[in-house]
């Protein structure tokens, strides 16, 4: 009898087990996310699992389809004069925001203002803005001081992009992230809930209203099949696989490459490569150390490295990697071969002559380095090999990720740090283009290029820069790309209309379950 | 007693205002900041100053310090920089992972480890006293990460009998029959720490059963049972009190791993993740309730020595 009232809460534990058949609500996608992200604030905020979750919430004016091609999602058509210096653009109607507002002009003329002054990516444009006015309720002109070619590839780009938010949103928010009951879009979820490590929560929005047309990558209609997303943070990816092949979660993210194989064979699930490659970059120090200006130093660092057998030890699978040179990948628009010779030569010997005539004379290289994101660290440690044996005095460093961020932000802290980079529909969004961004790369040549390039309008003339500027990089090496990694997730056979692929992040409008 | 209490509780204030400042200094002092954080890589140091200034971050440590202290006694812990939370609740939510997680653990410790450690004990140098401390051995010796990750395969993914991982609150929806989620991570705690008691409570009542008091109810002639149980185990339980107090407080605030691996939004994950995003206001006010809980636990402690053995006093 004793043993029978000791084993009563075990008996009441199993009899909860039997209520975990009724599991979740069929209407739920459960998505394994590697953590939790920053903001949902697209205006401010990088992070590619930020976007991967607010771009259900919120919408810009442009997005992209499967081509990678701008198209109207709040717009609906735009015309441009004044030799490219008048862009006048017409917003759908009828489009609600979640709290029940239409949205008109006057929201976007905020939202693209606060994203000019205060976002990641606002700058670029907006160092050409003049004014943003609207024009009555449903026109909104945007004055530039010089044609600006990107500017369409700019507005549709939401990673850190111009999210159109209410104006009583937009106008009251400064560089700070908005916080999270200010998360009102117009896009086919709306935001429900942030339970810190537990999950983020969206709702579908019952009043949304589409865009038309067939659905194309992120363009086209848009319906909201599932009920509820919710966005889970699990950090373990034995759990995040685990969980999958249990049903507790429909869909998971960044799974290592040496369980593809295995995946790839399993019935019980279905693996998803991201279209859009991710790349590691090492950059230079144009500031400070012995790499400042020294071009040909740096390009005797960039001869001794061979990307193949880094790119086997920290990604695995061939089909997860492509040691590509050019900085967007095959088979898109910008895509071109200038300069990518000197990719991955692997030529110690010549290195070492280089080094020699560039001066270099066995002086400490700081090289920094984060644990934070392994394939960063498994590189660098197959680069610092590769580079000792051609004579490199490699001071390799290791921090946390907040660590190195801070200390890149100090001329006299590196000559060189790993970090990496999404991929972006348009160069100008990479960041080596950008002058202030850690490596201060700035010279003449690249200003002069720039400045030609931003200022054209005609695709074939921007690509034929861009191809010059590919090349001037390979040239004066402020970066050295590491390959194309194809990251992947893993989803329940049970989801339909996900696609072979994800374009950039992954999105659940138009799926179900 | 109550005296006793309320003195320990006043000498708690200069502990807790040491424990703050060493922190608050401590977490400053690593470099990065949250707003690189936020910001994510595309930022450009200028950026970045620009919303550190926001976030107050430009003042100095002397200044930021001081506010942080005048809000705390004023029962304001501050907003956490990421959830945009205040940090009391940020904290709640993972208390009550944490708090239920702790209790379901040393639940399984006191039905499984007690009475092992006690028979244990009572057939000491038996094949079961062999094999129950080579089992505490092994359960000691296996990685909790290894050990939760086998769980998961076997009763989760093979059998289908509990979830893998995460915990909804009590408050959504499954109430009660969300603590099905705590099952296997609570198992995987419990086994090194169950271990440790086993050998804890045998060592304990050998230690105790060789005393006068013990042999003179052996000559009594009371039941080997009530000697085992009144005589020997309740002395030997002043011993393991503290630990099962610290054991307890452990489980709280330490159980990183098992958390990491159950994706259970607990105290000690949050601390973790907190430091990675440099959220200064979660985690001053993780570690600083933290170390009132600790305090706490050590008072009940010694309260409860007081109440198993009437020759302690408090004073």
């Amino acid at each position: 009898m004793k043993i029978r009232i000791w084993l009563r809460p075990v008996i009441v534990l199993c009899a909860f087990t039997m209520l975990a058949g009724a599991a979740f609500a069929s209407g739920t996608l459960r998505y394994a996310t590697v953590g939790e992200p920053p903001s949902l604030d697209q205006h401010v905020v990088t992070s590619d699992l930020s976007t991967t979750i607010a771009h259900h919430i919120f919408e810009g004016l442009y997005t992209f389809d499967a081509s990678n091609s701008p198209v109207g999602l709040l717009a609906a058509g735009e015309s441009v004069s004044d030799g490219g210096k008048a862009i006048t653009i017409t917003l759908r109607e009828g489009v609600k925001f979640h709290d029940g507002q239409n949205m008109t002009s006057a929201d976007v003329v905020a939202s693209l203002n606060r994203w000019g002054e205060f976002g990641s990516r606002g700058g670029l444009l907006f160092a050409n803005v003049e004014s943003v006015a609207a024009a009555g309720d449903h026109e909104v002109t945007i004055r530039l001081s010089q044609p600006f070619g990107p500017w369409k590839n700019l507005l549709a780009f939401i990673n850190g992009g111009p999210a159109i938010y209410p104006a009583s949103v937009a106008e009251g928010a400064g560089k700070e992230p908005i916080a999270p009951e200010n998360y009102i879009g117009t896009g086919p979820y709306r935001f429900g809930e942030w339970e810190p490590n537990r999950h983020v929560e969206l709702v579908r929005f019952e009043d949304y209203v589409s865009p038309d047309g067939e659905a194309d990558g992120y363009g086209g209609a848009r319906v909201a099949e599932l009920d509820t997303l919710q966005f889970i943070p699990v950090p373990d990816v034995g759990t995040r696989v685990a969980g999958l092949k249990a049903g507790d979660y429909d869909y998971a993210e960044s799974i290592p490459g040496d369980l593809y194989a295995d995946l790839e064979a399993d019935p019980s699930v279905v693996t998803i490569l991201n279209g859009g490659p991710i790349f590691g970059l090492v950059f230079t120090n144009s500031k400070d150390g012995p790499l400042r200006e020294n071009f040909g130093l740096r390009r005797a660092i960039q001869t001794a490295l061979d990307k193949v057998p880094a790119l086997h030890v920290a990604i695995g699978p061939e089909g997860l990697w492509r040691a590509n040179g050019s900085f967007l990948p095959e088979g898109n628009v910008w895509f071109t071969n200038a300069g990518a010779e000197h990719f991955s030569m692997g030529d110690v010997n010549a290195a070492r002559a280089m080094a020699e005539e560039a001066g270099y004379s066995g002086e400490p290289i700081k090289f920094m380095v984060s644990t934070n994101y392994p394939f960063h660290y498994d590189t660098a440690i197959v680069y610092t090999r590769q580079l000792a044996q051609a004579g490199f005095n490699i001071d390799l460093q290791v921090y946390d990720w907040a660590t190195l961020i801070e200390k890149r932000a100090q001329p006299d802290q590196w000559d060189m740090f790993f970090t990496h980079h999404g991929f972006v529909p348009d160069p100008i969004l990479i960041s080596v283009m950008n002058d202030n961004y850690p490596g201060w790369w700035a010279t003449e040549e690249k200003s002069a290029l720039k400045a030609k390039f931003t200022a054209n309008s005609d695709p074939a003339a921007r690509q034929a820069i861009w191809t010059e500027i590919q090349a001037l990089i390979y040239q004066q090496v402020p970066t050295m790309k590491t390959g194309d990694v194809y990251t992947y997730n893993i989803a329940s056979p049970d989801l339909v209309g996900l696609g072979e692929a994800t374009l950039i992040w992954p999105h659940f409008w138009n799926v179900s379950k | 007693m109550l005296v006793y209490a309320l003195n320990r509780t006043l000498t708690l204030v200069p502990t807790l205002l040491a424990a703050s400042f060493l922190v608050f200094m401590f977490i400053h002092l690593i470099p990065g900041d949250p707003a690189s954080i936020l910001l994510g890589d595309a930022a450009t140091p200028e950026e970045v100053a620009e919303l550190s200034r926001e976030l107050g971050l430009d003042e100095p440590l002397w200044t930021q310090y001081a506010l942080w202290l005048a809000n705390v006694l004023q029962g304001d812990l501050g907003t956490s920089v990421f959830f945009r939370e205040p940090v009391l609740s940020v904290i709640a939510s993972g208390a009550e992972t944490s708090i239920l997680l702790a209790t379901m653990t040393m639940l399984w410790i006191v039905l499984f480890g007690v009475p092992i450690g006690i028979v244990s004990a009572i057939r000491q140098g038996s094949w079961v006293d062999q094999a129950t401390s080579g089992g505490a051995m092994l359960f000691a010796s296996v990685p909790t990460f290894w050990l939760g990750l086998y769980l998961i395969l076997i009763f989760s993914v093979g059998l289908g009998w509990f979830p893998s991982s995460g915990f909804p609150s009590l408050a959504d929806e499954g109430g009660a029959s969300n603590l099905r989620y705590l099952v296997l991570p609570s198992l995987t705690l419990a086994a090194p720490n169950a271990a440790l008691i086993i050998r804890l409570i045998r060592a304990s009542m050998l230690d105790v059963s060789r005393e006068d008091h013990v042999r003179t109810a052996r000559a009594k002639g009371l039941h080997p049972a009530r000697v085992a149980i009144k005589h020997i185990f309740r002395n030997a339980l002043i011993a393991v009190s503290a630990a099962f107090g610290f054991t307890f407080a452990a489980l709280v605030s330490e159980a990183v791993v098992t958390e990491t691996v159950f994706s259970l939004p607990g105290i000690g994950r949050l601390v973790v993740q907190s430091i990675l995003r440099r959220d200064y206001p979660v985690i001053q006010g993780v570690i600083l309730i933290i170390v009132v809980f600790y305090m706490v636990i050590n008072l009940l402690v010694d309260l409860a020595y007081a109440s198993l053995d009437p020759r302690v006093s408090l004073k």
